[in-house]
């Protein structure tokens, strides 16, 4: 009776509506069940923004927003919040304000005249969507509609004394820009760039052979570090059971250490010099970081006071902010913020799980509400042998826009373990970053920011404290509505307020305008899947972690539900009774596929097998990652290299050409093959146990399969075309993401150990794996739910 | 005075500074949300007042009990209950990074301690009046 009831609703919504009532639609639709999902349509662009003509006051392709800067999940915005609702749809943005731009990227256009139109009543920046009236004197603000002056030096340029076009000005031509920003903006002069390192050096660290690798690998970044101006600070701190600091600024060039060892009130030893130019004391630091092992290596000390020598960096850096560099390879045992070892196997799987997920001490919170006062941001490097803890040390870097690398079983003896580190820290070293920055997201009037995911500090509704901003990092913002739009385009502007590490104050405004609509079909033709799926992934993580992680999971496959039965009763044919396919359009066809590689990740699967720290990790990626790391680290990239294509591997018109993805299926494998995988964090070479022994012999240089070593590999760099082509793609794979991670290789073989062999197939996200269901099987039970729905 | 008369003084009083600290309470919260305060601010103010509202609460409690005051025992123990349930599972303090999301909560919690306090504190001056003028 009900389901007549709500089939009668549906039959009567407004004309508003569109399409609904008939029934059909004509969005592309396609049929989930059946047929393999086509995954070579994850790397598609969203959806068009289909803005109504002459929306932009410049006819410049860079009117809009780039998606790799800021995204949304639905391209067209509902009219109302009602709709929204029906529509289930999630409605929220993606912003990578500091994407790295990579060569052949357009940089970002700077402003250079300070010259900054700005709102006089909601303080937009002028931006390609306003409107100019009165003859342009004035401009009229896209979001809340009052008139501005146009400032007079638009059009006339008072130092040459020269009449100025200014459709030229790059502020009405491009989305993305950068003013320089005049001391109106400025609470202090620009600070320095500052990298303060705090060094493990107690015996787990040495004996893992992290304190060499650290001091060579700064010790080689040293020239990467930037520094245009010579304003750039370094200092070093190293902590065992006591604290060490080192004075960089002696008159011999012979470092000098300085121990406290009161670890209740931690008080720095001299006034200054603790921290450094880095040009002035260039050869005392290298001094020092050539002798950092030597010094440590005979070392006994178990202890390490992490808390209070972090509180000290902190005393140290305060008054000019920046960055402390937390290297630890051992569990902080001494003094404040001492922890315990938490992991308890038996409440892996449980509901209890979640106490493992939270801090286990408020004083890395406290530390990092302090830190993020005084703009000093805390980035984690965490090596360890047993547990570490990195829910709680992921505390820091979490509210202080920082980034947490973990290296779980480090060891430097193997070269694999030692490489990926120092490629990573060397290439976040030489990060341009972005310094004492705040990020504000404006929108039209009726919308309004309601919850914020990622690494930053929220100090009002709508106000982002990020001490530092690094290189792509994602930060994802629910939207919702106060108000009906009347309007015929929205705007989403976001500012982000910082230093360059140029020391230059700069403004860089993202300005996205997208269309208002009043129907259902249009907003299900404009949702992007991708969007979406980080949007998710965010919030599914900050509810495995405040409640529960079953939550977290219902609460994605509910969604992906929902997004399916209101699919089914308002766009298709067969809106009432069951449905023999589940269908969606084509948009948004693999958002089944990736919920369904969500809940089988580390970081919300169930089942009592993944250790705290790893899944705390994965948590950590799952809301820092951009899109284009976030997808493939959902949904792998999988290809089959024993028999890719003749040009795949050489280098094309679009550099090196990638053999085709495939779908996520054990049934892929064949037993002679070779087989990549790769998930931005880890590559897989999967080697069947038939394989040819001229494949090994072309690929590592080794006359049969039993001869090849599995796990971390470094590849061997040989004479063969088989062996060049796969160390380019191998190559690609570790570029194409854009970011500082730097994948490890891993040799699997079918006949090899069963748990890495077992961690390879963990990825084939569309195989059974008990007691997860396949994709199949996913997909029925979803047209299930969708039937009763 | 009757001791029933100088219990309920004693409640009247309590009730009326808890009544304050509320009003302190709210009036803090709604000065985050037109952004007045930073929430760095308002908790560590916010912060300072949780513990003892909760200790004076209880001891007021605790006085109607030896007082023999069974109803208005009765009608604060909940409250004692539920604040202690907070601080054992540690949730009581106002935590700064989570202030935003947390708002809608808190908020509520402090309009309805608001109330509770309001209707206690006519309550208490109620049976106090009555006392004394049983007294008399």
């Amino acid at each position: 009776m009900n389901q007549l009831a709500d089939k009668m609703g549906t039959m009567n919504v407004g004309p508003g509506y569109g399409y609904n009532s008939q029934g059909g639609t004509n969005i592309p639709t396609v049929a989930l069940m059946g047929v393999a999902p086509r995954v070579l349509d994850l790397d598609m662009p969203p959806p068009a923004i289909n803005l109504p003509a002459n929306s932009s006051i410049t006819d410049s392709l860079h009117a809009n927003c780039d998606p790799s800067y800021k995204r949304s999940t639905l391209n067209a915005i509902p009219a109302t919040s009602q709709l929204l609702q029906k529509s289930r749809l999630p409605f929220g943005l993606v912003i990578t304000p500091y994407r790295s731009v990579k060569e052949g990227d357009d940089p970002v256009p700077v402003v250079t005249d300070s010259i900054i139109a700005r709102c006089r009543r909601c303080r937009t920046y002028i931006n390609p969507f306003v409107r100019f009236v009165e003859g342009g004197q004035r401009w009229k603000c896209n979001m809340c509609y009052t008139l501005n002056e146009v400032p007079s030096s638009f059009d006339y340029d008072s130092l040459t004394q020269q009449p100025v076009d200014r459709w030229q000005r790059k502020e009405l031509n491009h989305a993305v820009v950068e003013y320089i920003a005049p001391t109106e903006y400025m609470v202090r002069p620009p600070q320095p760039l500052v990298h303060l390192f705090v060094i493990d050096v107690s015996y787990p660290s040495v004996q893992c052979g992290m304190l060499a690798t650290a001091a060579t690998t700064i010790l080689e970044s040293l020239d990467r570090i930037p520094d245009d101006e010579g304003r750039t600070k370094v200092g070093i701190i190293t902590v065992d059971s006591s604290i060490h600091f080192y004075n960089l600024n002696t008159r011999s060039g012979e470092p000098q250490m300085l121990v406290v060892s009161d670890l209740e009130d931690p008080f720095l030893p001299q006034p200054q010099d603790l921290l450094c130019n880095l040009k002035e004391c260039r050869p005392t630091l290298e001094n020092l970081l050539n002798r950092l092992n030597d010094m440590f290596k005979d070392t006994q000390a178990i202890g390490n006071a992490l808390g209070p020598a972090l509180q000290s960096a902190h005393k140290l850096i305060s008054p000019i902010g920046g960055k402390i560099l937390c290297l630890q390879a051992t569990l902080p045992n001494l003094g404040g913020g001492a922890l315990k070892v938490r992991e308890d196997p038996k409440l892996l799987g449980t509901s209890k799980e979640s106490t493992l997920l939270q801090a286990g001490s408020s004083f890395y919170k406290t530390l990092a509400i302090d830190c993020s006062k005084t703009q000093v941001c805390v980035d984690m490097f965490l090596f360890g042998s047993h547990y570490s803890d990195v829910a709680t040390l992921s505390c820091l870097p979490r509210y202080t826009g920082g980034n947490t690398f973990f290296y779980p079983a480090f060891t430097a003896a193997k070269s694999e373990d030692a490489l990926k580190f120092a490629h990573e820290l060397a290439e976040f070293l030489s990060q341009r970053i972005a310094l004492e920055a705040v990020m504000r997201v404006r929108a039209s009037k009726g919308l309004r920011m309601s919850a914020f995911f990622g690494n930053f500090f929220v100090r009002s509704t709508d106000l982002l404290s990020l001490p530092n901003v690094p290189r792509d990092q994602s930060y994802s913002i629910e939207v919702s509505f106060e108000d009906n739009l009347t309007i015929p385009t929205v705007c989403f502007q976001t500012a982000l307020l910082h230093t360059s590490s140029y020391g230059e104050r700069r403004i860089r405004v993202l300005t996205l305008a997208l269309p208002v609509t009043n129907s259902l079909a249009d907003l299900y033709q404009s949702a992007d899947q991708v969007a979406i799926t980080t949007l998710l992934a965010s919030k599914a993580v900050e509810r495995g972690m405040s409640a529960k992680l079953d939550d977290a999971r219902d609460a994605l496959t509910n969604k992906c539900v929902d997004i399916l039965g209101v699919y089914k009763t308002h766009l298709t044919a067969s809106s009432s009774g069951a449905t023999p396919n589940l269908q969606l359009s084509d948009n948004l066809k693999l958002l089944p596929l990736l919920t369904l590689g969500m809940l089988k990740h580390v970081a919300l699967r169930g089942g009592s097998q993944i250790p705290s720290d790893l899944r705390s990790y994965a948590m950590h990626l799952f809301s820092t990652l951009p899109s284009q790391c976030l997808i493939p680290y959902i949904h792998p990239r999988f290809y089959s290299l024993h028999n890719m294509p003749e040009n795949c591997g050489t280098i094309g018109a679009n550099g090196i050409e990638m053999p085709i993805t495939m779908n996520l299926s054990s049934e892929r494998l064949e037993r002679s093959g070779l087989f990549l995988l790769e998930d931005s964090q880890n590559i897989f070479l999967w080697l069947g146990r038939d394989a040819v022994p001229q494949l090994c012999m072309d690929l590592f240089g080794v006359p049969n399969c039993e001869s090849v070593r599995g796990g971390k590999t470094t590849l061997p760099v040989l004479e063969s075309d088989f062996n060049r082509r796969v160390n380019l793609i191998v190559g690609k794979t570790r570029e194409m993401r854009r970011t500082s991670y730097y994948p490890q290789v891993y040799v699997i073989k079918d006949d090899g150990d069963p748990a890495l062999r077992l961690w390879f197939l963990s990825h084939l996200i569309e195989d059974r794996a008990e007691p997860m269901m396949s994709y199949h099987q996913f997909l029925g039970y979803l047209k299930d739910r969708v039937n009763s729905y | 005075m009757s001791a029933e008369a100088m219990v309920f003084l004693f409640g009247v009083i309590v009730g009326a500074c808890l009544l304050f600290v509320k009003v302190f309470f709210v009036i803090l919260i709604s000065d985050l949300e037109v952004d007045y305060i930073n929430p760095i601010e308002l908790c560590n103010k916010l912060n300072q007042f949780v513990l003892p509202e909760m200790c004076v609460h209880a001891f007021m409690t605790s006085i109607f009990l030896l007082g023999g005051q069974w109803i208005a025992t009765a009608w604060n123990l909940p409250l004692v209950a539920y604040n202690a349930n907070k601080i054992m599972n540690n949730k009581h303090m106002f935590d700064a990074t989570e202030i935003f999301r947390t708002l809608g909560q808190h908020k509520k919690e402090c309009f309805i301690k608001l109330g509770f306090y309001l209707l206690s504190f006519f309550y208490y001056l109620y049976r106090m009046i009555l006392a004394l003028v049983n007294d008399s």
